[in-house]
Order: structure tokens, then sequence, then C-alpha cells
């Protein structure tokens, strides 16, 4: 049992304060849509395939998601910018205090917000809170016909029917990033590694690092001042920055 | 005058058709010389010790239930203080204090009411020695709107008790002897 | 049965005319009506202990079979499956299971509000409809509980969360508004089954000692050993003052937390100040509206009920019911008005998805017969003292409320602040399901009526005492004493 003074209260740092850790820039102006992103996470988290009913029913369960809006009937059709969406890791995320299981927690050490699959009874009030609608649930249990199984990232686990689930900022490359640079007895590097929907993204739309040091890419691009964050009125303190000119069309 | 002592007295069970005559009754026992620990009165509805000129009847239940409710407050506040530090580290959720005060007000009322509502029930149960399947003195009229009054005093004869009640109006009079219910 | 009879009208004098007559009292309310203690308990145990005619063993065993299918059946079928058997999806993730939780939770404050409010402002019409009210709380109860566990993902862990010492040291989350629906919903639960059988154990004494065979040894056990010494009827009474005081805090605590598993999200719409009383008057709403029809049912189909219960029951719930349904009015504008002068842009493109979206008639439907049709009809006495007609009213009021319920969660969770993610809810396994739950109740209704009796005959043996005709002046009126 730890007792308060094993703790030291006082420098438990909320979230807010510190400014998070790993944060992502994503740039709209030079996403194309291809959608590279959504398959390389897919692959790389052991995502299920759910399916064309389910998906066409609004269960698909892509960790990210590109969205896009138009107006107009065609040929006078006008589009924005496609807009990547996944997980905002927020600072003050509204999914944490509602779980009643403590399965959604925020991370002292990466500043990320946790899903904690072991412990996720399947109450979805956390998909209800999140403002980004980030968060997918494993509706069934979905077929993996072989020989697909084979395809699983071995540092990810796979889960059943009944929990919930959404983008980690690719927890385990951070951990086997962190372990490997830890085991030779230095710091990571800025881009040493990223995660996998910015290292498929062919036109490097997105950006991802820390945003504790001013001299990772990642930081500068969050700080010239182009960017913003969505919905930050809402006071969740994402962690994503947009840079959208919408120029295009 | 002498006392038949040769078998315990079981004590005497009279049927009363209404409340007036009850209360006659036990009035007239009490000047007769019976006291009042020495007769009980059971009916099939609720009569307050005042109407029947009894002493008041002391009950636990309040007390209990107070007790119940500093339980209640008491397992509350565990888990609303204490249990958060039990953790292996603390565990953080958005940007709300690691122990938050209104969630905190919910959990302390909740279980308060909970902790004084099922002592309240325990307290009947104890103050009524429920369940009680032994042989008890009573005769199923009771439940059909009577008043009945169980006189089991060593010191005054039985018979005189029986003459008082038989002038009185009891409806029957018989030895309240302990059957099962 | 000569009670509730309407008389031919003829020419009256003055008296008679305003229903003076001591003959109109007696004929009009139960507690100036007395018949002998023993009379009454026979009724009440007549009805109970009668053979079961073939209609009843029908009924019973076409609602188990129903409830076998609909609610066992198909939730192995849920639990093996998954929950993507049901309708809900994102952006609702929350469906038909919540919509009927917050509906069943309720239906059951209609119970409490009649054992303990009407008991504590000495509202003495209350006196025979007690138990029939107490067990419409534990009933619903029970089917809200089976709702809140069918829509978890992963239920067969649901003890993870309960506050109790484990290996890992985790207790559950009190931030969360579903862990304060644990505590609330438990609290109330045992609270009123506790309510519910202090004042039946002297019914069940009086059934121990009117009964033979089986019956009797049930009820023996039951009634432990109670003979209505003063002692225990002061400990119970007690209790009961306790309990009656005590429980409507629980009440109100309990639809407010519920309300605040919705207040206390993000979400356009559901994050209003005003959920707390909203949720409560919306559950004494539907509750009293069951209320009523229930007990239109116990009156017609259980035999002597016609005695305990008269048209002057229908008239007083339903002026409650009247009054409970301005209240909601009220609330409901509050909640609309708010939101609709506030300008955010996502709660206008809510409120014009409930208002003219697909499912625009049940917002329509919804105010037609939570607010129209009440007022329309239980302003009128001879109207609301008509069985048939409040409680056709009742069931509108019902119907009104689960689209209340459902234009709150699923249809509001449609519309959030990412467009992209909009899709319609479409009801999945929940419609069987709800069935189940719903044909349960009137089946625990059905067996328990011949299992206990329905009426808690000693209260009305206790108001009866108390109440008596008086002549003041020309005119003779009910004085009501206080016995306590």
């Amino acid at each position: 049992m730890t007792t308060l003074s094993d703790l030291k209260i006082s420098e438990v740092k909320l979230a807010a304060e510190e400014g998070g850790k790993w944060g992502m820039v994503i740039d709209q102006d030079i996403c194309t849509g291809c959608q590279a992103c959504v398959a390389a996470c897919s692959m790389e988290n052991n995502i299920p395939f759910v399916g064309e009913d389910d998906s066409g029913y609004g269960r698909a369960m892509h960790w990210i998601r590109i969205e896009r809006f138009w107006e107009g009937e065609y040929p006078e059709v006008k589009m924005t910018n496609q807009q990547p969406m996944m997980c905002q890791q927020c600072g003050s995320a509204p999914c944490e205090p509602v779980c009643p299981a403590f399965a959604t927690v925020h991370s002292q050490a990466e500043q990320l917000n946790l899903q904690v699959y072991n412990r996720c009874v399947g109450t979805r009030y956390c998909a209800n809170n999140c403002p980004y609608q980030v968060r997918t649930f494993n509706w069934r249990d979905y077929e993996r016909p072989e020989p697909l199984p084979n395809q699983f990232n071995p540092d990810v686990t796979v889960r059943r029917r009944g929990v919930m689930e959404k983008c980690t900022f690719c927890i385990q490359r951070i951990h086997r990033a962190q372990d490997k640079a830890k085991a030779e007895g230095r710091e990571v590097m800025d881009g040493e590694f990223t995660t996998a929907c910015a290292q498929a993204c062919p036109t490097n739309a997105i950006t991802f690092g820390r945003i504790d040091k001013e001299d990772t890419l990642v930081y500068q691009m969050m700080h010239h001042g182009h960017g913003k964050k969505h919905l930050e009125e809402l006071g969740t303190l994402p962690n994503i920055v947009y840079m959208n000119g919408n120029g295009a069309a | 005058m002498a006392e038949s002592k040769s078998k315990k007295s079981q004590g005497v069970l009279a049927v009363f058709g209404d409340l007036e005559p009850t209360a006659d009754a036990i009035e007239n026992l009490r000047k007769l010389g019976v006291s009042d620990e020495c007769m009980y009165v059971i009916s099939g509805v609720p009569v307050t010790e005042a109407m029947l000129g009894r002493p008041k009847q002391w009950s636990n239940v309040p007390r209990v239930a107070m007790g119940g409710a500093i339980l209640g407050f008491s397992a509350a506040s565990f888990l609303a203080f204490i249990a958060p530090y039990w953790y292996p580290y603390p565990i953080q959720v958005s940007t709300q204090a690691f122990v938050p005060w209104p969630p905190t007000f919910v959990l302390l009322f909740e279980l308060t009411m909970l902790g004084m509502l099922l002592s309240t029930f325990l307290a009947v149960f104890l103050d009524s020695f429920f369940p009680n399947y032994r042989p008890m003195q009573y005769v199923p009229e009771v439940s059909d709107g009577k008043y009945a009054i169980i006189v089991e005093c060593a010191h005054v004869e039985e018979s005189k008790v029986k003459d008082l009640l038989k002038k009185l109006g009891a409806e029957s009079i018989k030895p309240a002897e302990a059957k099962q219910l | 049965m000569a009670y509730g009879k309407k008389e031919p009208e003829k020419k009256k004098d003055h008296h008679e005319h305003h229903g003076h007559t001591e003959e109109h009292f007696r004929e009009k309310h139960l507690m100036l009506d007395p018949l002998p203690r023993g009379v009454m308990n026979d009724m009440v145990m007549e009805a109970v202990t009668e053979k079961p005619s073939w209609k009843w063993w029908a009924t019973v065993i076409l609602m188990g079979a129903t409830v076998a299918y609909c609610l066992v059946y198909s939730w192995i079928v849920l639990i093996a499956e998954g929950v993507g058997v049901a309708g809900v999806n994102r952006p609702s993730y929350w469906g038909i299971f919540l919509v009927n939780t917050v509906f069943w939770i309720g239906i059951s404050h209609a119970g409490t509000f009649i054992s303990a409010i009407l008991r504590v402002f000495k509202a003495e019409f209350r006196r025979p409809f007690t138990r029939v009210a107490e067990l419409m709380t534990t009933f619903g109860l029970v089917q809200a509980g089976f709702s809140i566990f069918m829509h978890m993902g992963r239920v067969w862990l649901f003890y993870w969360l309960m506050p109790y010492p484990n290996q890992r040291m985790l207790w559950p989350n009190f931030h969360s508004p579903l862990s304060w629906d644990l505590l609330a919903i438990t609290t109330y639960l045992l609270s009123s089954t506790m309510y519910l059988f202090l004042p039946l154990i002297p019914d069940l004494a009086m059934a121990r000692d009117k009964t033979t065979g089986w019956r009797k040894n049930f009820y023996r056990v039951l009634a432990l050993g109670f003979r209505g010494t003063e002692g225990e009827w002061t400990h119970l009474r007690n209790a009961m003052n306790i309990f009656a005081f005590a429980i409507i805090p629980v009440m109100f605590s309990v639809h407010t937390i519920v309300s605040w598993d919705f207040a206390a999200a993000t979400r356009p719409g559901w994050n209003s100040t005003i959920f707390g009383p909203y949720f409560v008057i919306g559950a004494l709403h539907s509750g009293m509206g069951a209320a009523v029809v229930v007990l239109a049912a116990v009156r017609t189909f259980i035999k002597n009920m016609d005695y305990f219960i008269r048209a002057e029951h229908f008239d007083a719930i339903g002026k409650l019911m009247l009054i409970i349904s301005m209240g909601w009015a009220y609330f409901f504008f509050n909640d609309y008005m708010v939101q609709w002068y506030g300008g955010d842009k996502w709660t206008k493109q809510l409120l014009h998805f409930h208002e003219a979206g697909p499912l625009g008639w049940m917002w329509f439907a919804m105010l037609i017969v939570n607010i129209a049709i009440p007022w329309a009809v239980l302003w009128n006495r001879k109207w609301r003292s008509t069985p048939w007609l409040v409680s056709t009213v009742g069931i509108l009021i019902n119907v009104g409320m689960w689209f209340e319920r459902y234009i709150i969660i699923p249809i509001t969770l449609t519309i959030n602040r990412m467009p992209f993610t909009w899709r319609m809810y479409t009801p999945g396994i929940e419609i069987p399901l709800g069935i189940g739950t719903l044909v349960l109740f009137i089946l625990l209704y059905v067996i328990f009526a011949k299992l206990i009796p329905m009426i808690p005959v000693w209260e009305v043996q206790e108001g009866q005492m108390a109440h008596q005709l008086k002549k003041f002046g020309r005119e003779t009126v009910v004085q009501v004493s206080e016995l306590e």
C-alpha cells in the first residue's frame, strides 16, 4: 500500500500544466485522402475487419478516419480539405472521468489517454462523451479467417467483444523506442520512430513527436501559429494541431 | 389468601372486540393490582400506548438507525478519502481533482442513506426478536381486528382476573398457552 | 358488487344534490365505509387463495413463454454474440437499453411517491394501494436492473463496478456518474424492498392465521412470528416512519443521478443543468400513469378489489397526474427554451433534428400525449373518476414518456459535433428484450397476486378507524383524526 508521502501528491502534475508530451501536427492542405494511414493503423494495431454491413451501420473500427465534407451537386461540387481524425489524447479528456471501471485513465509517463482493454466492461460512456467521436467498440467477435492472424503485430494485444479501443499514438512503438534508447544509455531522438499513420503517409501530412521539447520538428510546426486545435472551446486540451488553409478547391 | 402454586400459571388471555372495553379492562386490571409489566396487549391494528392507557414502549429503532447512518457515512468516507490512495500510483482522470468534491457528496449521501435504512430494517428484527418461530401466546382472532390482553401475574389470583375481564365484556377468556403460530 | 355502481339519476333534495348524504359518503369513500376487519381479511385472502382459473393459468403460461423467449433466450444470444446484435452504433452508443432503464426506474418512483410521500403528507386515500404501488417499485427496478446489465459489453464482469476489496487494490471510479448510479439504484432497490416488506409483515401474519397447508407454512416463515404486541407495532411504525421520510430524498437522488448520466456528458442537448428535476418529474409523470393502469387492472381482474379500490382513488391520482403533467411541461419548456435561445450551432441542429428529422413525429406525439391529452381529460372530475379513461390516459402518458427518453438518448446522440459521424439508430435485439421486461413486469404481478395479500388491510382498518362523519350546521362533513 502506498502512503501519502510515497506519492508526493504535490508533484503529480496535471497534464494541462505540462502541456503534454507526445503530440501531432496534421497538415490538411497536403492530405490527399488516400487512407494509407487508415490501412497502416489497422495493420499495426490488429484492428479487426468489421465487414460491409456493420461498417455501413456505423460500426467501422478504424482508429483513424478521413473525414470528407462537400457541398453542392455534381458537377458543381465544392470540397473542403480532407480531415484525418483520431484520438486527440486530450489533456483534459472528457472520456476519462466517466468510465466507472477506471478503464480509461491518464498516463503520467507518456501524458496520453490510455485505454485498458482488460478492465473495460463495455458501458460505452467514454465513447458517448468523446466530442471527437474517435472511440470504437468491439461490437462482436469479428472473424479473422486464416491466414490473417499471421499478420498480427506481436506488440499489440487483440481485443474481444465488449471492449472499447482507440488510437494510442502507437504506444507500443513509443515504448520500444524508449526501451532501446534506455538500453543504449541515451535519449530518444526526434524522428527515431513515428506512429504507423505518420510513417505510411505518402505526403508526410502527419508529423509526430515530443511536444515538450522545443527542438523537435513537431514542436516547431505546432508553434508557428498557422494551426488550430479542434473543439478547443470545450476545454479538452487536445494534443493534435491541424493546419488547414482550405486553399484547395 | 392462598394462591394455588401447584401448577405454574400460564396466564390468562382475554379477547375483546373493541378498543374502548380493552382500555377499560387495562385500567381496571391495574386497579386490581396487576402491574404493567405483567400484562400486554396484542392487536390487529396499531393502537398507541396512550390510547390503551399503557406506558410508552421503549424502542431502539431510531438509535440503531442513527448508528447505521454513521456506519454508512464511515464506509463512504473510506471509499471517498482513503481508497483512492490505496492504488499503486494515483489514477488521474481528466483534470479532475484526485478526491473531487461533487462525486464525494453523492457517495457520502447514498451510502449514509443505505446504512440508515438497512440498520432500521435490522433494528425491527432485533427489537422484535424476529424471526421467532417458537410457540408463543396468541390467538388468530387478533388478526381479525380483535384485541387480546394477556395477563401473567403471580401475585393476583387468576380467578379474580378472569371475573373482572368477564364483567368488562371479554368475548372469550382462555389460558394463555404458548402454541405454534 | 354494489360498490362503484352508478345510481340512476333521480330528483334530489339539497343534500342529495350536493352529495352530502351519509349513504353517498359511504358509497364513494372507502374510509367511510368500514366493514368488520374479519370480513375485509376474508375478502383479501379469498382473492389470494382462490383456486386459479384456467384463464389465470393460460395467462401465466403465455407470459412465461414470452419471457422465456424474449428475455431469457434473446439475452443469451446477446451475451454470446456481443452487443452487435443490438442496434447501437457510432454515434448512438446508447440506445433502447438505456431508454428502458430510465423508463423502468421512472415507473418505480411512483411507488415510492404513493407509499412514502403521500404517507408523509397524510393523504389518506393512499391506504388501499400502497402495496400495489410498492410492488411496482420493486418490479420496475428489477426490469431496470436487467436493462442496464443488457447494455454492458462484458456483463460477466459487472462486479468490477462494485466496491469490494480485491487483490489488485482497485476500487470503482467514483468520478463516474455510472458509479453513482450503482450506489443510488442499489440503495433504492434495497430500501424499497424493505419498505415493501415491513408493512407486509402484519398482513402475512393475518394470512398465516387464515390459511392451511403449504400456504400456512409459507406465510408462517415470512411473517417471522409477528403477533401484534405493542412492542412489535411500535418498532414497526418507528421503522416505517423513518423509511417514509428517508426514502423520499433517496428517491429524488436516484433519478437525479440517472439524469446526470446524461447531464454530466459533453454532448449537445445533454449538457443541461435542468436535467435533475426534469427527470424526477418525468419519472413521476410516467410512474403515476403506470400506477393508475396497475390499479385499474387490480380492480378489474382480482376478486373483491372493487371494494377497496374505488373511483375516488382514480380521481385523486388523476389530480396528481394533471399537476405532474403541468410540472413536466414546465421543465420541458425550460430545457427547450434555454437551448433554443442560446443559438449554439450544434444545439440548433439538434433541435431541428428532433422536430423535423425522420423521427419528428415522435417529438410531436410526445408533446400531445404528455401535455395535451392529460390537460384535456384530467381537469374533469367525472372523467378522472372513470377508471378505464384515466388508465388510457396513463398508458398514453407512458408511451409519451418512453418517446421522451428515446428522443433524449438515441435521437440526441445522433447529432454531435462531428457531422461525419451522424447516423440513424435502428433498434435490433432491444425490441424483444424490452418486450420481455414488460411482460415479466406484468407476470410478476399476476404471480404475486396469488402469493401475498395485495391490500394492506391493517392500514385500511387504521384509516377507517380515523375517519368519521360529523355534522357542521346542516352539512355532513368528513372528519379525520390523527391517530399516530
